[in-house]
């Protein structure tokens, strides 16, 4: 034991001279990423995208001499960190994206971090603005009535979009007796073809409801389609009531999936990854994910026969809405050394070619709407349905946490059969009355 | 007879029921380490359709494109560089001040330990915003030793706790018969304290060892060269937002955990012992 110790005390004191000189090293290198000269440093948490990001900068590198380094940094949370911390120690780098809600966005642009492209937007008549989908650039946009109290104009680049909505297995509809060039349209084939699913061993719908978001996701796409936008945005702002007959139509269309067999067992604890697995290892005949399950699916089973479809229309009264357009953004560092070489780097890197080679590359949806055309069949149905897009982000108000949560578990009660839509519905209105009271007492 | 048969029946059963619930212990915590095995020599695509633990084809190549891809070589290194200082900073630091807390006596020396005792209880990810602007203002930022001091500091607070209890309990005489024998405080302190401390200081070791092996997101943050980061930052290249690639990143955890095991397994005859020194010193 002594003989030990006194090893362990050798290699202390060897570890501790090692320590030093290497520390003393360590202390004299000149750590700075800010780009000097011809050199942009960008940061982003995209570990599916780096590789073709880095052939990218290799081509602006040849056709400018201008050098691009991407600094990657994953997991999302960590860079989400690094990125606040970096923004207060005033070293953010020329370009980095912003991961969170747009009120995170907006204090960046308060804190004086992003610079305000809208110049560089409208140049040439809106060259640069009329590349995008209106939808993705949104997002990145604050309009004059905004609540952030932030200056008119557009702060982000949009690099891709994601829209969220329903997938069918084709090789299930066939041995269903179905037609897997035609998917349902209506509400009610919808429901007809959970009854075929029901006398087989198949699984109806899969999602990540137990990530409970994408309830909420669904019911508000049906919402927009049996009330139409300016009804739900009136029941956010309180002048419309949750237990409106609309309402507990929303609810019921819950309870008639649950009844039809149409919704895959234990679907409400069920997590994304596990859905995902499920579609496709071709035991779901449909899912209810965004378009970045193309990428997933690919990864999982390369050979998975599927398409996508909007959630079958219950009224035509309104249009069908999906969630989409939230995807990533790069933002230029108002401070940075490099603004003006940032901005001419991020015009290359959005237009066509680029974004088609990364699409091609990395399966994700561009924000470029002129790349529709030369990506895989599927990206291609995700980004024809942008025109149905919608996001709470750029709906202007938005509803209480309390009353989603409420709405949401009261879905998960309904489809677990232990309330009725109408019970739900009574419950979330008392949430919401009890929310606006909160917020009228303040 | 009849009692004879019930006891020793009592006792099977007794015996046959606490190593059935310690074999299920020793499963769930095996099972992890033996799906990551098994995982990093499937594809991804089986990784999704094939559940069991033996693969029905073994892709060995995953090892080697997990190596290439992540440039594991040079990050492996500054692991074990940031390991190897970081536990030596930690045994010197902390065994230092447990002594002085536990053998001397100066102002506020209750305050200043619990103190210590304190931050313990803080969420380490609390800090990292506060850690990144102090190193900032000192320019230790993106430094390998800025880095090691904010990891130093992480594990000072339970290596302090460990040592102390045990020197509070160590024998008085022996500090006493080194006095006479010439021996200076910080003599007692090497010739003395640490020697007997074997066992607690194992414990100190594997901890702290183990705990800046897997340490990822500091580094992540405090760095921005790629040069500097630790092995746990280039493995996550494989976990995408949406997409991981989960036989590469299994070959790289299976690589990655291997140190740390055999850390474990030199040490582990101490560590029980060690762990229990708080209660009994001789």
């Amino acid at each position: 034991m002594i003989g030990g110790i006194k090893n362990f005390k050798g290699v202390l004191v060897f570890s501790l001279l090692t320590l030093a000189s290497i520390n003393l090293a360590g202390c004299s290198s000149q750590p700075s990423t800010q780009a000097k000269g011809k050199s942009i440093s960008v940061w982003h948490w995209m570990t599916d995208r780096q590789t073709a990001f880095e052939e990218l900068a290799k081509r602006y590198e040849a056709a400018t001499g201008v050098k691009v380094n991407f600094e990657l940094y994953a997991p999302s949370d960590a860079y989400s960190q690094k990125v606040r911390a970096a923004a207060q120690g005033i070293n953010l780098p020329d370009i980095f994206g912003i991961l969170g809600e747009k009120r995170d966005f907006s204090s960046f642009i308060k804190a004086g971090h992003i610079l305000d492209l809208t110049s560089y937007m409208n140049e040439n008549d809106q060259a640069w603005r009329n590349i995008f989908f209106p939808k993705a650039l949104a997002l990145n946009e604050f309009n004059e009535d905004n609540s952030y109290g932030i200056n008119t104009g557009t702060y982000g680049v949009p690099i891709d979009i994601m829209t969220i909505q329903m997938l069918y297995n084709k090789d299930l509809f066939k041995q269903l007796g179905l037609d897997p060039e035609k998917p349902p349209v209506t509400f009610q084939e919808f429901i007809d073809i959970g009854k075929k699913i029901k006398e087989t061993k198949l699984q109806g719908m899969v999602s990540g409801w137990g990530e409970v978001w994408m309830i909420d996701c669904l019911a508000n796409n049906y919402a927009f389609n049996i009330m139409g936008k300016d009804k739900v945005l009136a029941t956010i702002r309180g002048e419309v009531s949750y237990t409106d007959p609309d309402w507990i139509e929303v609810l019921g269309l819950f309870e008639k999936m649950r009844n039809s067999g149409v919704l895959s067992d234990g679907l409400i604890s069920m997590v994304n990854k596990t859905a995902e697995q499920l579609f496709a290892n071709g035991k779901a005949v449909f899912a209810f994910n965004g378009s970045w399950c193309v990428n997933v699916y690919k990864g999982m089973n390369p050979n998975l026969n599927y398409a996508s479809m909007l959630p079958p229309k219950v009224s035509d009264k309104y249009p069908m809405a999906i969630w989409g357009g939230a995807g990533s953004s790069f933002m230029v560092n108002a401070r940075g050394q490099n603004k003006e070489e940032a901005v001419k780097f991020l015009k290359w890197f959005s237009a066509r070619d680029q974004q088609t080679y990364l699409s091609e590359k990395t399966n994700n949806l561009s924000a470029n709407k002129e790349c529709v055309g030369s990506i895989s069949e599927v990206l291609s149905q995700f980004a024809k349905s942008m025109d149905f897009a919608t996001h709470p982000n750029i709906w202007g108000v938005s509803e209480f946490p309390a009353v989603i949560e409420a709405l949401d578990k009261g879905i998960q009660t309904i489809i677990l059969g232990e309330k009725t839509p109408e019970q739900v519905a009574a419950e979330v209105q008392k949430v919401k009355v009890r929310e606006l009271d909160k917020k009228k007492n303040k | 007879m009849n009692t004879s048969f019930y006891y020793k029946t009592k006792k099977i059963s007794i015996n046959v029921l606490i190593h059935a619930f310690l074999l299920a212990v020793a499963v769930t915590c095996l099972f992890p380490l033996l799906w990551m095995i098994a995982s990093s020599f499937k594809t991804q695509e089986t990784i999704f359709s094939d559940i069991s633990l033996i693969p029905k084809q073994f892709h060995f190549m995953n090892y080697w494109i997990a190596i290439k891809e992540c440039d594991f070589g040079r990050y492996f290194l500054n692991s074990i560089f940031y390991t190897v200082s970081v536990v030596c900073g930690i045994v010197i630091v902390s065994s230092l001040a447990a002594y002085a807390f536990s053998r001397f006596k100066f102002p506020g020396k209750n305050i200043f330990f619990y103190m210590f005792m304190a931050a313990m209880m803080i969420p380490i990810p609390g800090s990292f915003v506060a850690l990144y602007i102090l190193l900032n203002k000192l320019h230790l930022r993106n430094t390998p030793l800025g880095y090691i001091l904010c990891m130093i500091n992480v594990g000072l607070s339970t290596s302090i706790f460990l040592l102390k209890t045990f020197f509070d309990k160590m024998p008085k005489e022996l500090e006493d018969a080194a006095r006479i024998d010439g021996c200076s405080k910080l003599g007692i302190w090497w010739h003395v304290a640490l020697p007997l401390s074997g066992p607690v200081l194992a414990v100190v070791v594997v901890f702290n060892a183990l705990a800046v092996w897997n340490e990822y997101i500091l580094a992540l943050i405090i760095f921005d060269t790629k040069t500097s980061m630790p092995l746990q930052v280039a493995l996550q290249t494989f976990q995408g937002e949406f997409v991981t690639n989960y036989p590469l990143l299994m070959a790289g955890l299976t690589i990655a955990a291997v140190p740390i095991i055999i850390l474990y397994l030199v040490m582990q005859k101490y560590i029980i012992k060690g762990v229990t020194q708080g209660a009994v010193v001789g």
